[in-house]
């Protein structure tokens, strides 16, 4: 039973961060990342868009061989297809999750992580001296590992928190159902993003255009399947895309899911942390997690190495890393799924009575701040749902 | 620490005598996204050598993943 001090479960953004960090703050440790999948970053589970700001806190784009394309406008199109552009500077960036993926792996390897591809965990016990067995099993057949802080950041299936005792189930209100495919050879504006809402489009969600170049695009939908017409995501998707792109060849597709809830009650337990998607660390408005998920992961790895520098795994001492993540975004995250709430009472009508004054207001005005102030004016009767944004 | 999912009560057995379905996988649909496995109450689905699996005495046959699956994948069957 091979010895370490810190086992990271998964090496998606969540966990390469983890692991990269946990070895930069404290190098005497031995620090193991494992990865399911033969290859870091695929299969793509993802829509790929990023916000500039995040992202620079932990890589640099620009001319980055991981990033797909640069974005400068948002699309927002309303059910009845009519059309509001936003454009921003810097607004972000479409990846190449495969490649963004292998560069942060590539980031903790440097620093001196050990990676196994092709390995899963499946399974954990605590030890009697206050460690974790962790039961390993891949390319090198079956084996374990005894660890002094597993990192949870296994993705939506969260199984390291499960078997740690938290509770990471998730109301079906609350869980996106996504699919997307990879569509060629179509006309629309590469270096935008557009999403578009409606109930016969995504029924609480929304799908996406998201450029990966020109005339190529990551094309999906994420919905909320109680609000379905019994069709599930996929099927929904089809009907979009054969709508709007006829002519396009889908040349690749994935499904998933996307947790749109506020982070778990607890991220931690004696010797676990969980990190990323696993801990629900993502943002419940757009869906959004990639940069959730390396904050998250700077964070875990962090506190991880300090805590065995100091003798004390206990869930006592890793609580700082829950405190510090919800004064970092966690209390942000309650508050913006309290505007999705809002949101769900607004029907298809509001978002196109929203779309046509918006257009009144001229492009180069058109800031996301102006929108939403307009919107009031016209439409007073938003107020007391636009009201409830800030309680 | 291991007795069961905090907030229990999903696993007792007075549930699964009243279990009439259980929910069934169709791998050659399922894309192994594990979507799923957050929305089971009583934590019946499992990812094994990534293939899903679902625990029969386990599932309560609630429905909560089936209509959620992107693909389809799932389906209640007879228990």
């Amino acid at each position: 039973m091979p010895d370490v001090d810190v086992l990271v479960v998964g090496a998606g953004p969540a966990g390469a961060v983890a692991a990269a960090h946990a070895k930069r703050a404290a190098p005497e440790l031995d620090v193991v990342l494992l990865e399911r999948d033969r290859a870091v970053g695929a299969p793509v589970r993802c829509a790929e868009g990023v916000g500039d700001a995040g992202l620079r806190e932990f890589a640099e784009p620009d001319g980055a061989p991981w990033v797909a394309r640069k974005i400068s406008r948002v699309i927002f199109v309303a059910p009845d297809d009519s059309e509001v552009k936003v454009a921003e500077r810097d607004v972000g960036w479409i990846l190449d999750r495969t490649r963004f993926d292998a560069h942060l792996a590539a980031l903790a390897v440097a620093a001196g992580a050990e990676l196994l591809v092709g390995t899963e965990a499946s399974g954990m016990t605590r030890t009697p001296d206050g460690r974790w067995g962790v039961a390993v099993r891949g390319l090198r057949g079956e084996s374990s590992y005894r660890a002094k802080v597993v990192i949870g950041a296994d993705g939506v299936e969260a199984m390291v928190g499960r078997w740690a005792g938290l509770d990471t189930r998730v109301p079906a209100r609350d869980m996106e159902s996504c699919a997307q495919y990879v569509v060629q050879g179509i006309d629309f504006d590469p270096d935008a993003i557009y999403l578009q809402f409606g109930d016969a489009v995504a029924p609480g969600g929304y799908a996406w255009v998201f450029p990966k170049g020109v005339g190529i695009a990551n094309v999906g939908l994420g919905l909320v399947a109680l609000k379905s017409d019994g069709r599930n995501a996929r099927q929904y998707l089809d009907a979009w895309v054969g709508r709007r792109y006829p002519g396009g060849a889908r040349t690749g597709y994935t499904v998933g899911g996307v947790i749109v809830h506020t982070t778990v009650q607890q991220t931690y337990a004696d010797g676990v942390l969980v990190a990323g998607d696993a801990a629900h660390m993502i943002n419940p408005l757009s869906g959004g997690g990639i940069v959730n998920a390396m904050k998250a992961g700077r964070l875990a790895g962090c506190t991880a190495a300090a805590a065995i520098r100091a003798g004390d795994t206990t869930a006592r001492r890793l609580a700082t890393y829950h405190h510090a993540w919800m004064a970092l975004l966690g209390q942000d995250h309650l508050k913006y799924y309290r505007i999705k709430q809002a949101l769900e009472t607004v029907d298809d009508a509001f978002f196109n009575a929203l779309a046509r004054t918006v257009n009144a207001i001229p492009q180069e005005r058109r800031t996301l701040g102006r929108i939403f102030t307009h919107a009031l004016v016209k439409h007073p009767q938003l107020i007391p749902v636009a009201a409830r944004f800030f309680i | 620490m291991l007795d069961g999912p905090p907030g229990g009560g999903y696993r007792s057995p007075m549930r699964r005598a009243h279990a009439a379905e259980v929910a069934v996988v169709d791998l050659a649909v399922c894309d192994r996204c594990g979507l799923c496995l957050p929305l089971c109450p009583p934590e019946a689905i499992h990812l094994e050598l990534s293939d899903l699996v679902v625990d029969r005495q386990a599932c309560t046959g609630c429905r909560k993943c089936v209509a959620p699956c992107p693909v389809g994948a799932l389906a209640m069957v007879d228990a």
